[in-house]
């Protein structure tokens, strides 16, 4: 029973530490429940009449939480083998939101299960779709609890775990790693559970700022609260149904600014912070993510341009539109009369690249684009000189063969779970761009699908089969694990015993 | 090669004569312009050495394929029966690459020398592609064609009397002679007019998919659909080990049989859904949906084209699934486009590698096709041709959409022509032409024909600066 056994021991027999998940989604449920104090608060503050509906809620997500903690998961011992760390970050990632459906049921916002579900998902895993055709009929608490629920999975539910379990001495780094799996960060600290803590506070104070700017720039205080949160999580739930357009152009300015803040790593945002500024502007990824906004915002402003709108009216749109897209955040502002399809290609395009590494943004990542760029580069001068022998670098550091295979498998896998979600969405009656964008913009946990021709808003998710709200559940799941925790918990080869 | 297409050109004039159309002339003409052009070419350059060159065998492999096309175009602008050179390039291009797609709304009235010229060039543009693998891939090495070398070189091992890249040649030409005569006969032995069987089994056998009737294979018999289908299936397997097959070489086709389960595993899950959904949407009879989906699937997944029925009208999730298969395509060293079953097994499989590491970071896993451990050098190269493909298809439909074609359209159309497919979504799907698109798509469209015809990476390196830097 001591926490310190060898690692050596747990390879090769794969005995799950129930125990401790159970205690560890007992507390992950008391602090949802905890959370859930600002809705009620909020609720109670604007009278908007689900007051009793989020407390119940609140009372239903603490017992079971209570439950778990203390009766299921009582003296559980810290330990976790090294493969554990997939079934746990799968878990957590299907009892937080499956518990969060509660709000929306007991407020009566949502007209089934299923549709509770995808609301409760696009929250957690900050996509951004929704089912909800008029949020501004919704109650203000349920507002807030909504854009809440984004703000705690933009950096992750994997980093509370981390930080609850201070007493991990194995495994936590497998879990950490689970959710920036792949992407290779630095850490901002040797320690682990220290770099968590800085997270969280650059996190926090970027959204306070974010919600004193709004509320100075006369925005009402639900919607700042909501907009902050929404925003620094890319999330992108709004609160109106003509999207952001109630909003003042300051206030779109600073939205803006913040979008593209959110797509850079929270690393780099500390470089910031702590005016390591030197260092900041050599960080390859960030100058791609800062080359691609600026390129893809006069490309749509060209487009916008040569299909006949006015210059101003087109950059507005445009710098807003692509900050959006490619931070994966997802707010819309209502289309321009005039509207180009070179728009409609760029956005996908700038959905599956994503935001960077390590930022709350999803998609492919652009870390891995890059790497992916050169090695082709790499790759077109080999077959000319094929005794050449090339190194692909990032930031001065040579990326490890193996870790390439990696990304191409990564890519593929993306492209393959697109193609796969799109399939069953044709089945839902979509047209077949329409259902690879809706596949493409939701795995990639932006939300609003960029084809759609309506709006270019949420409104349509509202109208698919439950199937469709289901199939586009997974896949904002899937991208947000980005893919491996959730495949490696599914497969079969995961719950064979022994190596 | 020139020759080669004059005579073939000239070969027309048979059918040109015989049917008395009045295009024997122009026909003539042109084959025997391209003949004598061919013929200078040689005797100008007959002391050139051959290509030891790395550009130079890319840069011959692209212009090939160009001037094949080019001079493709004389037949149907000498008759007149394509007005634009846009119209004629496309349907060259179309035929040269196999691909099938086509600016014809209507076949039937064409004169029956043209209808031979379009079906000859399919023939032709089928086994070149194969050939051109075979012929010029070991003056490049591995890198480009490492996929069919690894195969190759992994059948040589095994025995000595096809060693020989010249055997090999002979012996995949003899396997495609012998199909195509094979299928002639068969159905013209089902009642076919021999002239039709002719023309059939060229763009059949070929996986191209031009067709001599207005609505394709469903002018023909059910028994004739299903040997159409054969000759489909058959054209999608690698011509090699059909040879072994035949030659009862049991184990050479080992080195191979991981392809072909796949690929025919493909064939049988997608044929019983579609053939379920069928039953499910249209309301048709059990034995029409097994036939229309078995026959339908082996076009779509070999990338031939031919159609047993209108499939614009049919549900849109099978449609979709058609757009998926097509882009996996049959074996490699077949005659079929597309990423080939074998870059899928490796994608997959590699996958499946990454995942068992995470698992199990100390074993040692190599990925392996039909037994062997793939290097990872052939890894590598299916990865980035992969995700070249995906790239070039997104360009393409963003190229396209701004050449004014809506979404779907050209979704369908650039997959179409980079898999080698032929019918796309919409208005050039099913019984449809791409006769409505504006030039510059075409041109476009043409290009994609080429690129998938390629593999991408051919074509592609021609657009790097430093390939033209000395």
């Amino acid at each position: 029973m001591s926490a310190f056994r060898p690692h050596i021991e747990r390879i090769g027999v794969r005995k799950f530490n129930l125990k401790l998940i159970f205690r560890l989604m007992g507390v992950l449920l008391m602090y949802h429940a905890l959370g859930m104090a600002l809705p009620f608060a909020i609720s109670i503050y604007c009278h908007d009449g689900a007051q009793f509906a989020l407390g119940m809620a609140a009372v239903g997500i603490l017992i079971p939480g209570l439950f778990f903690r203390n009766i299921l998961g009582k003296n559980p011992t810290y330990d976790i083998a090294e493969n554990e760390s997939y079934w746990v970050t799968t878990i957590t990632w299907l009892t937080i939101p499956l518990s969060g459906t509660l709000p929306y049921i007991l407020t009566g916002a949502t007209g089934s299960f299923a549709d509770a579900l995808f609301e409760s998902f696009s929250g957690f895993t900050t996509t951004g779709s929704s089912v909800m055709a008029h949020p501004e009929e919704l109650p203000q608490g349920l507002l807030v609890y909504r854009a809440f629920t984004q703000w705690v999975g933009g950096l992750g539910l994997m980093l509370f775990v981390v930080a609850i379990l201070r007493r991990l001495t194995l495994g936590a780094e497998q879990i950490y790693e689970a959710e920036f799996s792949g992407t290779q960060q630095r850490k901002l600290h040797p320690r682990l559970a220290k770099s968590v803590t800085r997270l969280w506070v650059i996190y926090s104070v970027l959204t306070l700022m974010l919600f004193l700017l709004l509320l100075i720039q006369g925005t009402p205080l639900v919607d700042a609260i909501c907009l902050a949160f929404s925003t620094v999580s890319t999330g992108g739930f709004v609160t109106h149904s003509s999207g952001l357009s109630i909003l003042s152009d300051g206030c779109l300015c600073t939205i803006t600014l913040f979008m593209l803040l959110s797509g850079i790593n929270v690393a780099q945002l500390y470089r910031i912070f702590t005016l390591k500024l030197r260092h900041w502007g050599r960080d390859e990824e960030t100058r791609a993510y800062l080359l691609l906004t600026l390129c893809s915002i006069s490309l749509c402003v060209i487009g916008f341009v040569a299909a006949g709108q006015d210059v101003g009216t087109s950059l507005r749109y445009s710098v807003f539109h692509i900050a959006s897209t490619v931070s994966t955040c997802g707010y819309y502002l209502p289309r321009p009369q005039h509207w180009s399809f070179v728009v409609s290609v760029l956005t996908f395009l700038l959905i599956v690249v994503g935001a960077s590494a390590g930022s709350t943004g999803g998609g492919l990542k652009l870390r891995r684009i890059i790497i992916l760029s050169k090695y082709i580069g790499n790759y077109f001068t080999r077959m000319m000189h094929p005794n050449a022998v090339f190194r692909v670098k990032v930031n001065g550091e040579v990326v490890q063969h193996d870790y390439i295979t990696k990304v191409f498998a990564y890519f593929f896998l993306y492209i393959a779970f697109i193609v796969a979600g799109a399939f069953v969405l044709t089945l839902c009656r979509c047209s077949i761009p329409d259902a690879i964008c809706m596949a493409a913009a939701n795995i990639s946990n932006l939300g609003p699908s960029p084809l759609i021709n309506n709006l270019g808003g949420s409104l349509d998710y509202a109208m698919l089969p439950t199937i469709g709200k289901l199939t586009l559940t997974t896949l904002m799941l899937a991208g947000r694990l980005e893919l491996f925790a959730l495949i490696a918990v599914f497969s079969p080869a995961y719950w064979r015993r022994g190596t | 090669m020139l020759m080669v297409e004059g005579s073939l050109m000239l070969s027309c004039l048979i059918p040109a004569l015989h049917f008395a159309d009045g295009t024997a002339s122009a026909i003539s003409a042109s084959g025997l312009f391209t003949f004598f052009l061919g013929l200078l070419l040689r005797v100008s350059y007959h002391d050139a050495r051959t290509i030891t060159d790395r550009r130079n065998a890319y840069l011959l492999v692209v212009l090939l394929w160009v001037v094949l096309a080019l001079f493709g175009t004389l037949p149907f602008l000498a008759t007149g029966t394509l007005h634009t050179f846009s119209d004629a390039l496309f349907e060259s291009m179309s035929g040269i690459t196999s691909t099938g797609a086509t600016v014809f709304s209507a076949v039937e009235w064409l004169p029956a020398s043209i209808l031979l010229w379009r079906s000859m060039t399919q023939w032709f543009g089928g086994f070149g592609i194969v050939l051109l693998v075979l012929a010029i891939v070991p003056s490049l090495g591995i890198n480009k064609y490492s996929l069919y070398t690894a195969e190759a070189s992994g059948a040589d091992n095994t025995g000595k009397q096809s060693s020989t890249m010249a055997a090999t040649i002979r012996q995949t030409l003899g396997v495609y002679l012998t199909l195509t005569l094979l299928f002639v006969f068969l159905l013209w032995k089902s009642g076919m007019h021999p002239w039709d069987a002719l023309n059939i089994t060229f763009t059949n056998i070929s996986s191209g998919g031009f067709s001599i009737y207005n609505n394709s294979l469903e002018h023909l018999t059910h028994l004739q659909q299903y040997i159409v289908a054969l000759a489909m299936l058959l054209s999608g397997v690698n011509f090699m080990l059909i040879f072994h097959l035949v030659t009862f070489r049991w184990d050479r086709i080992r080195t191979k049989l991981d392809q072909l389960s796949f690929f025919l595993g493909t064939f049988v899950i997608a044929s019983l859904f579609v053939c379920f959904a069928l039953r499910a949407t249209a309301h048709i009879p059990w034995a029409d949906a097994l036939r229309c989906a078995t026959v339908q699937t082996i076009s779509v997944l070999t990338t031939t084209g031919s159609l047993v029925a209108d499939t614009s009208s049919w549900w849109v999730p099978i449609t979709f699934l058609f757009v998926i298969l097509s882009l996996c395509g049959g074996m490699a060293g077949s005659t079929t486009g597309g990423l080939k079953a074998m870059r899928v097994l490796i994608l997959h499989r590699n996958v499946r590698k990454i995942l068992h590491d995470r698992l199990h970071p100390h074993a040692v896993n190599p990925v392996r096709l039909n037994g062997r451990p793939v290097s990872s050098e052939i890894i590598t190269n299916v990865m980035v041709i992969f995700v070249v493909y995906v790239l070039v298809i997104t360009v393409g439909i963003m190229l396209l959409m701004l050449c004014g074609i809506n979404a779907t359209e050209s979704v369908g159309a650039i997959i179409a022509c980079i898999t080698g497919y032929g019918p796309g979504l919409g208005l050039s799907g099913g019984f449809g032409c791409y006769g409505a698109f504006t030039t510059a798509a075409k041109y476009l469209c043409a290009f994609f024909m080429l690129l998938g015809r390629l593999e991408c990476l051919t074509l592609l390196i021609l657009l790097v600066p430093a390939f033209w830097k000395k």
